[in-house]
């Protein structure tokens, strides 16, 4: 091999503290280097031009650029060999700025650390060999996992992006959380009015496929080409011949069906449409209910549906659909507030969460906007909204802030005041946190215009007075005393969990999860929506709390990372990745095991049991070339040979 | 290139491209001074990280090595850094075995963000390791040769199988015999205080099956070449265990093997038979009393009593009969739930680090390098692709020195961390008698330790401790530094 090794100055970043002159006179002793020089700036042009000169002067074969970190420049430097008709991969990097000049005062030392630095490079660059990318076809077409307000938002920009779209939504209509909701902070708009024309829209486009009432059952494949296995879930009714009349649902005698919808804060029919707007605007039987179904005799709605619809032997469905991304948008669900039995652990009937709330005061709710008393109806004069349930709580383990709960808490008193004008409303509040556009005056509002009385501390108790009434005691950390306040109604603030079945489904997407099941995406704060599961993307809440303009915001990015991807019609993998030496393969299927993105498949290779890479679904990890005895799978550009040359060329 | 002499040691880092190596760069980019010790390896994940680099660095001059990864949970790759975790905390275990002291090697983790916990990581580490002082070379250790007291009393009466119904074993085979390509036994050997692997095909040579203490050949060693055909196998205890292991890793299918089994009461440590026979030239007669063997050499008698000449394992062992079987012959004996620590590994519990280092250099100057250890090794799958000859990749040189016949030993039990049954083929294989078994002892102990009393060889479906994780470990004390 014919190597050249080029020694950057940085200006004086790196020549301050390391004699690079003398670096690169020690390199031109080291195995196969031919040329070495030092540079003063060699990722600025003439650095650049510099390398490209040499290549060609001295018929170099590999480069070796010792300088800043390769995670700076790597790509730069890479691009300038392949100008200069290298490949891309015979090239390496010693980091002497970030791990040498910059943390080291010595310049002896420095300058010693340097050229080790350089004979580590030199050592494994004399392993590597030339890589090149594969092509692979795209199938231009997306799935969107989830039809609340995010998902609704990617399916709608990636169709209107010329994108075919399949949106699978558990429920039987999509709109999410955000269909529940009466008004929406800080406008105190309609949530209704704003989202229900984006749920026709989906309903109407002619690149969305709705599967309501649906969920993703399998996925295989990798980006570009995904393979989805979605089970249509028995709905009793077939929706081709469903009007959504809801005559149905009018005769039908199960009248004590719970009502999910309204979050439990009614009943509803066994077979039902949730709300009036729902999307698709079809009929559900409740199987648990129906009498049909569990009793074997009633039929009602057979004989009333006018369109011969309902079909009680109807069984789930399985449509497997090609995709070339996928967005996941489950959304959230609200914990398990019973866990507080000082509020009563779900005993006190009027003591309900903010969706619940939520539902009582949205005209298309159990109680048509009225607010009142579970237990007995009566218009409640006192309301003590309690913040943080669940919440930014390390005693039951979750640490962390929902987000968007003072806001909707401010927004909920302020509605409260406009529907009960003599009211008076407590809120309980750890810390308000009202950092978005309009939102500090808007949590102001609640206080200085609406007279809402805000309260700095937690509550320690809520128990009935004996006389219909709760007594919630607390305590004011900014006057430093206990409260105790009388209320007809207690609404909590529960913090939000991932959706339920969300790690099971990143499993499924092989996408990673943290410890409260909400997504990982890929870096925190410079990629947002991708997952490290190429061709996966995040949208809204299933990836950490946000409220609907970061959900919907989150959403068109989403898109913009589908019709970024799609703008190619062919795309090329990182070669570095797995490759399996089948003469040595024994077949045991350790390295199948441990793969974390199942990228490695058992085939027979003339009738012997060989690991076979995908190399589109490998993201180079190296997992398998640790953990097979033998080392017959190699992980290009790190195999074992390239890492050994390195502790070689330290350790003799 | 030498470490500055006076100034520096020679400390090895591999760092996750995506955590830790930009927590290295972080700190870098805050100026965050650091000890110029550290020499930096930059590998995609911690998960790459074979444990293997770190012996190697440590066996061949590097004073420390540090390992970082992501934190767990965070890993780009979703799990690299727990099995990493797994990996590295059995090589922590097993290091101070060969006499490296396991200070000298620590994993943590650091995020790209957390430039500052790198600066305190690295001088944390590179203290510690000047407080150590340079490593000591195995190569210069003084020789120290110890023998195992192998005379430990068995856990329960060890006998010579005299009055096993080898006669109802041998109708059992041969009922089956049409079925299967063929048998895998233990046939009389040369003279007869030896047996050798018999595969029995006919009723004939069904007949050759011999049955007792001189069985100590691990049929399971033979199994695997047999994949895909229909095959039999006689068993003891420990081999079955074997079996069970190869079944876990897919190299035989159960429909494809039949296990006969009988109960074994033990077998004699061959090479210290022949070291109380001493150079002999014939064997004019041999017999059982069923507590040893009686037998006559050179005209000369001998009484082989199991209670003094047994295999180590055979005092420690738990499982007399098969873990798994499809024909059972004979009654399954009591035998004690739990096992001290095996003789090899309890020698090596009572030395030192130097001693052991001194132990080991002695040992491996005896060592021919000839493999037999390898060869008689039922786990040692990889056959014909040990990477112990190879060159891609190429992790051994050829020289014939101590340390990279350590290394050698060393690769094997950590190959086998999870995997080992502790048959003990591998130290009875040894022509030179080298205790060899202790290495893959200490592994089996590390794993049965870290993750809730796994031993290997019982479950065919149990995922292996090394090739699974919880991301939540019970044992694993996380973050030294």
């Amino acid at each position: 091999m014919r190597i050249g090794v080029f020694i950057c100055h940085c200006g004086s970043n790196i020549a301050a503290t390391v004699d690079c002159a003398k670096a690169a006179e020690i390199a031109k002793s080291f195995p196969d280097v031919v040329y070495a020089a030092d540079t003063m700036y060699t990722c600025a042009e003439p650095g650049q031009a510099a390398i490209e000169a040499a290549i060609h002067e001295h018929k170099l074969d590999g480069v070796v650029v010792a300088s800043c970190s390769p995670r700076m420049h790597e790509a730069t430097f890479r691009r300038t060999v392949e100008r200069a008709g290298l490949n891309r991969y015979m090239f390496e990097m010693a980091n002497i700025r970030e791990h040498v000049s910059w943390i080291g005062k010595d310049k002896e030392a420095n300058t010693n650390k340097t050229a080790e630095l350089v004979k580590m490079a030199v050592a494994k660059l004399r392993n590597n060999s030339p890589l090149t990318a594969k092509t692979f076809d795209v199938t231009k077409k997306v799935l969107v996992i989830g039809g609340g307000v995010a998902g609704i938002q990617a399916a709608l920009d990636c169709a209107e992006g010329g994108v075919p779209v399949i949106l699978v939504e558990r429920e039987s209509t999509i709109g999410g959380k955000m269909a529940k909701l009466d008004k929406t902070f800080p406008t105190v708009d309609c949530s209704a009015c704003i989202l229900g024309p984006k749920m026709v829209d989906v309903a109407q486009h002619p690149n969305i496929t709705l599967y309501a009432y649906s969920e993703v059952e399998e996925v295989s494949g990798y980006v570009g080409n995904f393979s989805v296995k979605i089970r249509r879930r028995a709905s009793y009714v077939d929706w081709e011949k469903c009007t959504g009349c809801g005559a149905c649902s009018e005769k039908c005698p199960s009248k004590k069906t719970p009502d999910a919808f309204n979050e439990f804060t009614g009943l509803t029919t066994a077979i039902n449409i949730p709300f009036p707007q729902a999307i698709p605007k079809k009929a559900v039987i409740n199987a648990a209910h129906c009498r049909q179904l569990t009793k074997g005799k009633c039929g009602v709605c057979a004989k009333t549906c006018p369109t011969g619809a309902i079909d009680y032997a109807m069984q789930d469905a399985f449509v497997t659909e090609e995709v070339g991304c996928i967005v996941a948008a489950t959304g959230y669900e609200l914990m398990d507030w019973t866990v507080y039995q000082e509020y009563g652990g779900g005993v006190w009937p009027d003591v309900i969460t903010s969706l619940q709330y939520e539902r009582l005061l949205s005209a298309s709710g159990p109680t048509g906007g009225h607010i009142v008393r579970p237990s007995d109806g009566r218009e409640p004069q006192t309301i003590v909204f309690i913040q943080c349930v669940g919440s930014r709580d390390k005693s039951i383990g979750r640490p962390y802030c929902s987000g968007f709960c003072c806001m909707y808490t401010a927004k909920q008193t302020i509605l409260t005041k406009d529907h009960l004008p003599w009211s008076r409303s407590y809120v309980f509040y750890m810390d308000i946190r009202a950092p978005g556009k309009m939102y500090d005056e808007f949590t102001r509002r609640a206080v200085e215009e609406y007279g809402v009385e805000y309260i700095r501390g937690r509550v320690s108790a809520i128990y009935p007075d004996g006389q219909g009434r709760y007594v919630v005691m607390g305590a004011d950390t900014l006057l430093g005393e206990q409260v105790e306040i009388k209320a007809d109604m207690v609404v909590l603030a529960v913090g939000i969990e991932a959706a339920r079945g969300a790690p099971g489904l990143a499993e499924k997407l092989r996408i990673s999860y943290d410890a409260y099941g909400f997504y990982m995406e890929s870096h925190v704060k410079l990629k947002p929506v991708e997952t490290n599961t190429a061709g996966v993307f995040l949208a809204g809440v299933c990836q950490g709390a946000k409220d609907i303009p970061a959900s919907v915001a989150q959403g068109s990015a989403a898109a913009a990372k589908v019709l970024a991807l799609f703008a190619r019609d062919k795309l090329e993998n990182d070669p570095q990745t797995a490759q399996v030496d089948i003469r040595r393969c024994v077949g045991c299927g350790k390295c199948i095991r441990c793969c974390p993105f199942g990228a490695i498949k058992d085939s027979e290779i003339r009738g012997e049991n060989k690991a076979q890479v995908i190399e589109t679904v490998c993201q180079g990890c190296g997992l398998c070339t640790a953990t097979c005895p033998q080392g017959a799978i190699q992980l290009a550009h790190a195999t074992d040979n390239q890492i050994l040359a390195e502790v070689n060329a330290l350790c003799r | 290139m030498p470490v500055m002499q006076g100034k520096e040691l020679r400390i090895v880092g591999f760092l996750c491209n995506w955590c830790s190596y930009g927590g290295a760069d972080t700190a870098g980019v805050a100026r965050a001074e650091q000890p110029t010790d550290l020499r930096i390896i930059r590998v995609p994940c911690s998960g790459r990280v074979d444990p293997l680099f770190i012996v190697k660095a440590l066996l061949n001059g590097a004073d420390g090595v540090l390992v970082s990864g992501c934190h767990p949970r965070d890993c780009h790759y979703s799990a690299g850094n727990f099995y990493a975790r797994r990996r590295l905390e059995v090589l922590k275990r097993f290091l101070p075995v060969i006499g490296i002291d396991d200070a000298r090697f620590e994993y943590t983790w650091v995020s790209a963000a957390e430039g500052q916990r790198w600066q305190q990581v690295v001088t944390s580490f590179t203290e510690r390791v000047h407080a150590l002082g340079a490593a000591p070379r195995i190569e210069d250790a003084k020789p120290f040769l110890k023998v195992a007291d192998m005379a430990l009393k068995p856990l329960r009466t060890l006998g010579t199988g005299k009055n096993a119904p080898l006669e109802k074993l041998k109708e059992a085979i041969k009922a089956k015999l049409p079925e299967l390509e063929c048998v895998i036994g233990w046939q009389k050997g040369y003279d007869d205080i030896h047996t050798t692997p018999l595969f029995m095909k006919s009723a004939e040579e069904v007949d050759k099956l011999v049955w007792g203490p001189l069985n100590v050949v691990n049929t399971a060693n033979y199994l695997s070449q047999f994949k895909g055909k229909k095959v039999g196998i006689v068993v003891k205890g420990c081999d079955s265990r074997s079996v069970v292991e190869l079944l876990q890793e897919n190299l035989i299918s159960r429909e494809a093997v039949t296990i006969f089994a009988m109960p074994c009461e033990g077998t004699l440590d061959v090479a210290r038979v022949n070291e109380k026979l001493g150079r002999y030239t014939i064997v004019n007669a041999a017999d059982s009393d069923g507590a040893g063997l009686l037998v006559t050499v050179d005209g000369k008698k001998h009484s082989l009593a199991m209670e003094e000449l047994a295999q180590g394992k055979c005092r420690c062992c738990t499982h007399p009969s098969a873990v798994l079987t499809d024909v059972l012959v004979g009654d399954a004996p009591q035998a004690p739930a739990a096992a001290p620590t095996p003789p090899e590994l309890a020698l090596l519990d009572s030395m030192g680090l130097e001693e052991r280092r001194g132990f080991w250099r002695g040992q491996m100057e005896r060592c021919l390098r000839c493999y037999a250890c390898r060869n008689a090794c039922p786990m040692c799958v990889c056959r014909d692709h040990c990477v112990s000859d190879a060159r891609d990749p190429h992790w051994m040189t050829q020289e014939a020195d101590v340390v990279q016949k350590l290394f050698f030993q060393t690769i094997h039990a950590l190959h086998l961390a999870g995997r080992c049954t502790g048959c003990g083929e591998c130290q009875r294989a040894c022509p030179v008698g080298i205790p060899i078994l202790a290495l893959r002892q200490q592994t089996a102990r590390a794993v049965e330790e870290l993750f809730g009393g796994y031993k290997p060889g019982f479950d065919p479906a149990a995922v292996p401790p090394l090739l699974g994780y919880e991301v939540e470990e019970q044992n694993i004390r996380e973050t030294r530094i």
